[in-house]
């Protein structure tokens, strides 16, 4: 991984990546003022949590803590190569914040019943609003991806046909000659 | 920590540590050495957290009193000591001759490479806290002063371990990648959040706290560490973001030797 400057090539991948870490965190950050500190919906711990679910949390929660400090380190060190995709880094932070939306919603509270969203009240509806939005927010970061791509893809044409032309006119000059 | 078996002479000592420190600094400056100052504000402010750690009964209930303690001289105190390169700034200050030798020879020494293992660190640091606060150790503390004081130098002593093995900023025998070091962290700090968890259901075995009193604390462990990873987690990064700026400078360096040569 040379970085090639000073014209850095856009690295797509590690875009993606450095958002996607730094939208997860945010997700769980959000997560953890509004609905567990300023709602008071979620319990810290509702003590039917099995062991498993309470281990799985440690090593998420810590992770959120490593991920957010990561992302943002990543993004930084894009900028100073000046690597930074910036249509990517959209998509990977709107896949991130979904695809945390989704783990919680669907892992911690279903499969290993961490905690439920609400308590007292019929969770249903909760369940589906809190997963229809990690729904909506994933599709939102796959389609900023798709375009991301195509974006690229067509950067990539326009580039390739602006060399060629170039390299044309250099045979001409040269013919010319 | 109460203010009973020898808080008084600990507290000083740790005071004196600070003044240790903040000469040999300063003699390294005289003599035309650069030592940032923020090196200085780092160890004192560790050592002054820590005396008052010590010393200064905190003012809440039991159980939370004692959490806040263990926070500042656990965790806080620690790293913002390593994070002024105790070791590094000795080296420099003391001249060749014994003391100087004998510190070398610890700190190079394949026993000092195992313990600064990050695993081996982390496992001393939380491991040790499992031990205190889930088996009769935290009730048998109250009773015999001794335990007390020994279990309170095991905080600090493994949470010191536990900073200079992650952070990894005094030169060591041996540097453990990053990978070691991030892992290590995410270990111990999934381990430390998951006793403060089991801390709010349960009381350590052989004592009795107020419910409140009791959640307050294991919600303070929790939250209070969360804030000590994320300053580890950073130092670990200002790192990663320096050595990878290096590599690029040189890089770009070669690329333009390279440039001219060509042209």
């Amino acid at each position: 991984m040379a970085p090639t400057d000073p014209a850095a090539e856009p690295r797509a991948h590690r875009s993606m990546a450095a958002a996607a870490l730094i939208g997860a965190a945010v997700m769980a950050a959000i997560d953890e003022i509004v609905f567990h500190q300023l709602l008071g919906w979620h319990h810290f711990y509702d003590r039917s949590t099995p062991a498993v679910g309470l281990l799985s949390d440690g090593l998420l929660h810590t992770a959120e803590l490593l991920a957010l400090v990561a992302g943002f380190v990543m993004w930084a060190d894009l900028r100073r190569r000046r690597a930074l995709a910036a249509g990517h880094a959209w998509a990977g932070l709107f896949l991130g914040m979904g695809g945390f939306q989704l783990f919680d919603g669907l892992v911690d509270h279903k499969v290993l019943r961490v905690h439920q969203i609400r308590y007292g009240v019929d969770l249903l509806p909760y369940d589906l609003v809190w997963n229809g939005a990690a729904l909506l927010l994933v599709a939102v970061g796959a389609a900023l991806a798709l375009r991301a791509r195509r974006g690229a893809r067509r950067a990539e044409r326009k580039g390739a046909r602006r060399a060629e032309r170039k390299d044309a006119r250099r045979a001409e000059r040269k013919d010319a000659r | 920590m109460t203010a009973a078996h020898g808080a008084a002479p600990a507290a000083v000592a740790a005071l004196l540590m600070v003044a240790v420190y903040l000469t040999a600094a300063r003699r390294l400056r005289h003599r035309g050495d650069a030592w940032p100052q923020a090196r200085d504000a780092s160890f004192a402010a560790g050592g002054i957290a820590l005396a008052a750690a010590i010393a200064v009964p905190p003012p809440a209930a039991p159980f939370t009193g004692h959490m806040a303690q263990h926070l500042v001289a656990g965790m806080v105190a620690p790293l913002l000591l390593v994070l002024a390169r105790p070791l590094t700034l000795a080296l420099r200050v003391l001249r060749p001759g014994r003391v100087r030798r004998a510190l070398l020879v610890v700190a190079h020494s394949r026993y000092a490479v195992w313990v600064t293992f990050p695993p081996a660190a982390a496992l001393f640091d939380v491991g040790g806290l499992w031990l205190l606060y889930r088996t009769p150790l935290f009730a048998a503390t109250h009773h015999l002063a001794w335990l007390h004081v020994v279990v309170h130098l095991h905080v600090l002593a493994a949470g010191t371990l536990l900073a200079f093995a992650v952070c990894a900023l005094d030169p060591p025998r041996r540097r453990w990648s990053l990978r070691w070091r991030a892992g290590a962290l995410l270990a111990a700090g999934a381990a430390h959040a998951v006793l403060a968890k089991t801390l709010y259901a349960a009381p350590p075995p052989g004592t009795t706290f107020a419910t409140a009193d009791l959640r307050a604390g294991a919600q303070l462990m929790y939250y209070g560490g969360d804030l000590v990873e994320l300053a580890l987690a950073v130092t670990l990064a200002v790192q990663w973001y320096a050595a990878t700026g290096r590599a690029l400078a040189a890089d770009r360096r070669r690329n333009s030797v390279t440039r001219a040569v060509r042209g």
